[in-house]
């Protein structure tokens, strides 16, 4: 290991990872090129567009400016570790079900943003979420099928 | 109905949340060597010399290629304009001069900040007024040299990249009886695509054949472009096509794809290159600025007499395929509203500036811009109400375009106006002080190029549809084809598989831009289904003992009528079928015939005709902030002639996403110049529309079944974008009672506006 690795403990997906990465290593190289879990995309690597977000410690995060070498001991969640081999979330169902997908590629990013919200806010207003999209940009949607999802996801739960 | 009206899930839905679906990006062979791109820094100079030395001899490059390496000459979709790589000069930041390959990005990055570049930099042509200017440094002096796709003649002549220009000749004396005459000039930025997954392209070379496999919205296309800038043969180049991360008209020309083909027959490893997000934005094409005049002869009752038209775009260092769009400002002006006559003249100008291209919508929304906004200028003077103007000046069933076309439907048009105004009555919008309504009207085509399509009847009773389309978003391929080879055989939508394209496999394909893939590979689709419900109908016949006629298709099985209970199932038809007369399968293409048009209208017209019209009204509500200048968007109406829904959440979809890049385009975008140079680099410099800044678009649905498109379809999804500026200036410009002239509605330009209305 040369002066520039970095060894680090964390899980992702619940799933335990020791990792040597570079110092310089994005978390979204290590998702994507290390563990070749591609669900998490890279749009812009400048932290703007929110593709790439994922939940560290259940909180949202641009995985494209975040340095792998500070997760030791950290929880990842990805794209891949919503719902299950024979059912999805409630909210990916509700993507699905309410034509929220359209390119896709800003999905996984929007899923992980929308996650953390309804695990801290069960039943949001679609202000709430708007706003909890701020850093997710999608320019195939419009966004209303996207708040149209949660709505429909979480409004049972209210 | 089995399938078609039915808001059916997308087939790549469960895949796309579950981030199991490839796009382009995802792609990784073993063995893959990574290229990547030395592009010039500046916007115009001559390269005085490359010295490649130092970057072949880093560790881990395999090949670095210049201008002296690669096939010669130029290429272009229309005019043969775009070199390999820059040669003698560069015309654009951003324009490609080196390729290296390496074993990993990072040392091809490292190997091309190795490559020594000199190039003696020169004032670019960065303006349209600098390029037309007498006497302007030609952006390519060799112009004349280039040549043109068939040969094709049209207006050229140095930084003019082409002109149409149609003068009736009546024009001026219309002017001269005229009560008033009315003019204006608009202007509008640029705008970037800003779909998420950057250009890649994944390239091998085996057995003298390329095969490319890619996210790009017209595979057949690339096929033909990477072989006409290699000089092989188009059956030399396969194209494989993986799911699309947006595209928007950016994606259906020739990017990375040869230079990665290029090095992998020259590496003898497969080569992948993805630009980088600033790359990007300089590759994108862009849609264009540009200048547009109108001015107008108009009788005090209200009749417009005349409009004189001028309008200038920027096609950027190449032509891209600016000929063919110089056509569209004949299909804008003089075709909803009556025009005694119009002179409409347009030219696509060269500048030392990235180029420009297709963006949904291409030119449409800044020439409906300008027609609407002048449209309120004119009712303004007048002091006609603006909506009661428009619906005097709107033309009848059968009117003719400027191209000679008739518009058989265009009452649809009045239609729209009545249930916009249904919904949002004209005089209770947009009341209060700084609050405003603005309304605008346009007719769109639906692009009629050529597709083909398989339909198969498999042994377990469902249908495979095989084709080159491509879905970049729209779910025409994932639902709208499906739900339409579905419903011939009264299937539900999730008994029908479609497959990805590969030009080795599938039939030709004009991909996905101008809304055509429901319309007209839905229109193939539908016809290869019928044939295969007429062999199935024929096969049961045998197997039932009746006539086929006798025959009733549902629910995945044939019944004798009358009689359910002498019925096969389609899988038992399939397995009979393939064992006896053989495997049921159909193929059928279709090409939109053109419309009626006068051929001798205009010279130099490269897009003559409209084919498959639709017809749109929007109304936009706003409300203007006097201290910030901002304007917020309280009710977006939006009426759209569609044929028929094939599936009305997607249209939804195309509908709402439409107007949120319409209204980044009226009010937040920026993509400016400077020096030729692109100013804003990031997408939070551009200003895109966040989910907090678009409303909720309230959409009224009309249907009048096309007979030629599939259960009626007309396209869909391009057209929404194109009166949004249009309608959300008129509504700003009435909320600060001055008029609004230039794009985007930035808070500077309400704020200028709010103090010319006091001034006034």
């Amino acid at each position: 290991m040369t002066d520039d690795m970095v060894a680090i403990s964390c899980t992702v997906n619940e799933r335990q990872h020791d990792l040597v990465v570079t110092a310089g290593e994005t978390l979204l190289d290590s998702l994507r090129n290390r563990l070749l879990l591609t669900g998490t995309k890279e749009g812009c690597m400048e932290g703007e567009c929110g593709a790439c977000t994922v939940l560290v410690d259940g909180l949202p995060v641009d995985s494209c400016i975040l340095a792998s070498a500070s997760l030791d001991g950290c929880a990842v969640r990805t794209v891949e570790g919503l719902g299950d081999r024979e059912s999805l979330s409630h909210l990916q169902q509700a993507f699905v079900d309410t034509a929220a997908v359209q390119c896709g590629f800003c999905t996984p990013g929007m899923l992980m943003t929308l996650t953390a919200l309804v695990e801290h806010v069960p039943s949001p207003t679609p202000d709430e979420v708007r706003s909890a999209l701020s850093g997710n940009l999608c320019r195939c949607t419009g966004y209303q099928q996207i708040v149209d999802a949660v709505v429909a996801a979480t409004g049972d739960r209210a | 109905m089995s399938a078609v009206g039915l808001s059916v899930p997308r087939s790549d839905a469960e895949a796309k949340v579950r981030g199991s679906a490839t796009f382009g990006v995802d792609l990784a062979v073993p063995g893959m060597l990574h290229a990547r791109i030395l592009r010039s820094p500046v916007a115009a100079g001559t390269i005085r010399s490359i010295d490649t030395t130092a970057a072949r001899a880093l560790p881990g490059v395999h090949d670095v290629v210049t201008a002296a390496d690669g096939p010669g000459g130029r290429t272009g979709v229309i005019v043969f304009d775009i070199p390999f790589l820059a040669r003698d000069y560069v015309a654009y930041e951003g324009e490609p001069i080196a390729l290296v390959a390496a074993e990993t990005a990072q040392i091809a990055d490292a190997a091309v900040a190795l490559i020594d570049l000199h190039i003696d930099e020169v004032a670019p042509v960065a303006t349209l007024e600098q390029a037309m200017a007498p006497g302007a440094r030609l952006v390519h002096p060799s112009w004349a040299d280039f040549g043109t796709a068939g040969g094709a003649q049209f207006g050229r002549d140095g930084n003019l990249v082409a002109e149409v220009f149609s003068d009736p000749g009546d024009v001026d004396a219309a002017f001269e009886v005229a009560d008033l005459v009315i003019e204006d000039t608009y202007r509008n930025p640029r705008q970037y695509q800003a779909y998420l997954e950057p250009k890649m392209a994944l390239a091998t070379y085996e057995a003298g054949r390329y095969t490319i496999q890619v996210s790009h919205q017209f595979p057949f296309r690339l096929r033909d472009r990477v072989a006409q800038v290699l000089q092989v043969a188009p059956s030399a180049v396969r194209i494989i096509g993986h799911h699309i991360g947006g595209g928007f008209g950016a994606k259906l020309d020739v990017g990375l794809e040869a230079f990665a083909a290029m090095l992998a027959r020259r590496c003898g490893r497969p080569v992948r290159m993805v630009n980088n997000h600033d790359e990007e934005r300089l590759a994108a094409p862009c849609r264009a600025n540009a200048e547009i005049r109108v001015r107008s002869a108009v009788r005090r009752d209200g009749a417009i007499l005349a409009h004189d038209v001028d309008v200038v775009f920027d096609s950027g260092a190449y032509a891209n395929n600016g000929p063919a769009l110089s056509s569209i400002p004949m299909f804008m002006f003089g075709s909803i509203y009556r025009a005694g006559t119009a002179r409409i003249r347009t030219r696509n100008i060269y500048t030392n500036t990235a180029p420009t291209g297709a963006y949904r919508g291409v030119n449409g929304p800044y020439l409906v811009f300008a027609m609407e906004r002048h449209m309120d200028h004119i009712a303004n003077e007048l002091g006609i109400d603006r909506r009661a103007f428009r619906l005097a000046s709107l033309a009848d069933d059968g009117h003719l375009m400027r191209n000679g076309q008739p518009l058989e439907e265009l009452s649809i048009l009045r239609e729209a106006f009545d249930l916009v105004e249904e919904r949002a009555p004209w005089a209770e919008q947009g009341k209060g002080p700084l609050r405003g309504v603005g309304i605008a009207a346009a007719v769109w085509l639906t692009n009629p190029m050529p597709a083909q399509a398989t339909v198969k009847l498999n042994e377990d009773g469902t249908l495979g549809v095989i084709t080159s389309a491509t879905d970049n978003g729209s779910g025409a391929v994932t639902t709208g084809l499906r739900q339409i080879a579905a419903e011939g055989l009264g299937l539900t939508a999730d008994r029908v598989v479609v497959t990805m394209p590969d030009t080795d496999l599938t039939g030709y394909d004009a991909g996905s831009q101008g809304s055509r893939t429901t319309h007209v590979v839905g229109r193939a689709v539908r016809d290869a289904t019928t044939s295969v419900r007429d062999l199935v109908l024929e096969t049961a016949a045998s197997m039932l003992e009746a006539a086929p006629d006798d025959l009733v298709v549902e629910e995945g099985s044939v019944h004798v009528a009358g009689v359910p209970a002498r019925s096969v199932t389609l899988a038992q038809v399939g397995q009979t079928a393939t064992s006896s007369r053989g495997p049921i399968a159909a193929t059928s293409s279709y090409v939109t015939p053109s419309p009626p048009y006068d051929p001798l209208c205009t010279p130099g017209m490269l897009f003559s005709a409209w084919p498959t019209p639709t017809y749109h009204v929007h109304l936009a509500e706003v409300e203007v902030d006097p201290v910030t200048g901002q304007v917020t968007v309280d009710r977006y109406v939006v009426c759209q002639e569609v044929g028929r829904a094939i599936n009305p959440d997607a249209v939804q979809g195309q509908v709402q996403g439409a107007v949120a890049q319409g209204l980044g385009y009226a009010l937040w975008e920026r993509m400016d110049l400077q020096e030729g140079v692109y100013v804003q680099r990031s997408f939070e410099t551009h200003g895109l529309p966040l989910a907090c800044d678009v409303p909720a678009v309230e959409m009224i649905l009309m249907e009048h079944p096309e007979e030629a498109g599939p259960y009626g379809a007309k396209g869909v999804a391009e057209p929404p974008i194109v009166p949004v500026a249009a309608a959300i200036a008129n509504a700003v410009a009435d909320a600060v009672g001055a008029p609004i002239d230039q794009l985007p509605i930035t808070a500077d330009v309400v704020l200028d506006a709010i103090e010319r209305a006091a001034c006034a």
